[in-house]
């Protein structure tokens, strides 16, 4: 519970994106340094972009089996009001 | 009978039912009380008041809620319903009746049920469960989002809703759980548990339910539901519908939400935000990189327009100038250094002489000067005849002070002589005279 959690990669990625822009912004580095930190900027910002793009919408829910192990099963929901379509089917408890 | 007219007052039924009366009135335990009881016999009157029975095991009483009292009551009565009323008791004389005149009412339980929660969030707040350093900070961008609520609520409704129009692409997955009435805390303690179990690969967990009455929150009331959410190994959002009064799982929870939609945006960022911040980071950057690029490029041009660069050969010549021209500069000085050399020389020489003269000048000068202080010295005198007189160590200028007899020394040019003084006289005279 209190054990800090490892910051997931993307917030890493654009925390360290955000970083590399500030030292280039600050005009301190050679002109070396600055195309190595471009590049690695351009770098962070595609795999940001992947990241973004990487989870599909998916809605599920969990289910009891009747062996008692819990399954997801995925849904459909009502673009308009997010309503679960068929919920007499779902299970309304896990117990 | 007859006796009892002639000596004993007789009361109408109008005096005995005042009399009656004016003691339930006057007696404090009947009004300004609260009593507890059932509804039974509910009539909602057109007038606006409310007629009902209250009743227990054991007794009923007439209940009336006028117009004007229960104007303000927050909820509905039912049939059956355990209430707690205050106000007093007055007799209705037309009817031999008594009655409970009912001021304020509120359902039973609910006090002591505020005070119990009120401890327990003393107890929990005391164990450090509500403690702000235990809160885990929510993810900035979570894949997978995991719901515990019913799911045939608002809630569940609501969120969805909100999480898709931010983030299309969002994964969502749902722990259904009863949200109220018997076992409702289990389920929610169950979908929370299992939510927290990293073979669903959630991020981040919503547990809420949508608004409803005070009893209808209580689950998230309820210590072990508390605790479920204090012990959430990952972020949980505490998303349940309320106005005034916060569950206790608001405090346990890493965030709370007043509502199921807020939690939603609590959760779930703006895809299109964040791909701003990305690409407006990336502008600014290019923009810094074709700046820097540019002044490069420019001092490179500056450096290119050197005659040098644009032609080699000229660049060779200009060389072959600057040599020759080092090449003069140096036979030049080196003659000129010959010269001041020569000139030096030549100037010694003058000077050798000039110090040559000088010196035969001063050698005249002292030979002059050496027979002058050849003449002053005693050895010349001497030679000239004259002699130098010694009586012990001390020469002698004077006859004072010598006697008959005395010896004295006479120097005189090449010797001396020891001479014993016959007489001393104060004439001077040499011996031509005598």
């Amino acid at each position: 519970m209190e054990k800090k959690a490892k910051k997931p990669a993307f917030e890493e990625a654009l925390e360290e994106l955000e970083t590399i822009a500030q030292k280039l912004e600050s005009g301190e580095l050679t002109l070396d340094e600055s195309i190595q930190y471009y590049e690695k900027g351009v770098a962070l910002a595609k795999f940001c972009r992947q990241k973004l793009e990487e989870a599909e919408r998916t809605i599920e829910i969990l289910q009891k089996q009747p062996d008692g192990n819990i399954q997801k099963k995925p849904v459909k929901v009502k673009e308009d009001t997010g309503e679960i379509e068929d919920d007499e089917d779902v299970q309304g408890s896990l117990l | 009978m007859e006796d009892i007219e002639k000596h004993e007052t007789v009361y109408s039924v109008s005096d005995i039912t005042g009399i009656i009366k004016q003691l339930v009135a006057s007696a404090p335990e009947l009004n300004g009380v609260w009593i507890k009881g059932e509804i039974s016999n509910l009539t909602y009157h057109s007038s606006g008041h409310i007629y009902f029975s209250l009743k227990d095991e054991g007794a009923v009483i007439q209940a009336a809620f006028f117009k004007y009292s229960n104007k303000n009551l927050d909820f509905k009565l039912e049939e059956g319903m355990s209430v707690v009323v205050f106000g007093g008791v007055t007799v209705f004389e037309k009817r031999g009746q008594y009655q409970f005149i009912v001021y304020k009412m509120r359902k039973e339980g609910l006090g002591e049920l505020l005070q119990r929660i009120e401890k327990l969030k003393e107890k929990l707040y005391k164990e450090g469960l509500f403690d702000p350093r235990r809160k885990k900070p929510l993810p900035k961008l979570p894949r997978r989002i995991g719901v515990v609520t019913s799911p045939t609520g608002a809630a569940i409704r609501d969120i969805i809703k909100v999480a898709m129009r931010r983030y299309p692409n969002l994964e969502i997955i749902i722990a259904p759980a009863k949200v109220q009435g018997e076992g409702a805390a289990e389920s929610i303690i169950a979908g929370i548990q299992e939510l927290n179990k990293p073979a669903w690969g959630v991020d981040v967990i919503i547990a809420g339910r949508g608004g409803g009455s005070f009893e209808d929150l209580m689950a998230f009331n309820e210590e072990k539901v508390v605790r479920a959410f204090a012990a959430s190994k990952l972020p949980i959002i505490s998303a349940v519908g309320h106005q005034i009064d916060s569950p206790l799982s608001d405090l346990a929870a890493d965030v709370a939400a007043t509502t199921p939609s807020a939690a939603a945006e609590l959760a779930v960022p703006v895809k299109e935000d964040i791909q701003d911040t990305i690409e407006q980071i990336m502008e600014k950057m290019t923009k810094r990189m074709v700046m820097l690029l540019q002044s490069f490029h420019n001092r490179i041009a500056l450096v290119l327009q050197y005659r040098a660069f644009q032609n080699p050969v000229s660049m060779l010549e200009q060389h072959e100038l600057t040599l020759s021209d080092v090449e003069n500069r140096i036979s030049l000085s080196i003659h000129k250094r010959l010269y001041e050399v020569k000139e030096s020389l030549n100037r010694i020489k003058d000077l050798h002489l000039l110090v040559k003269n000088r010196l035969q000048n001063y050698k005249h000068v002292f030979m002059m000067n050496a027979s002058k202080v050849e003449h002053l010295s005693p050895v010349a005198v001497l030679k000239r005849g004259y002699s130098i007189t010694l009586k012990g160590n001390t020469s002698i200028a004077s006859v004072q002070g010598i006697r008959q007899g005395d010896d004295v020394k006479v120097i005189v040019y090449d010797g001396s002589m020891n001479c014993e003084v016959q007489s001393t006289s104060n004439e001077v005279s040499f011996g031509k005279k005598s």
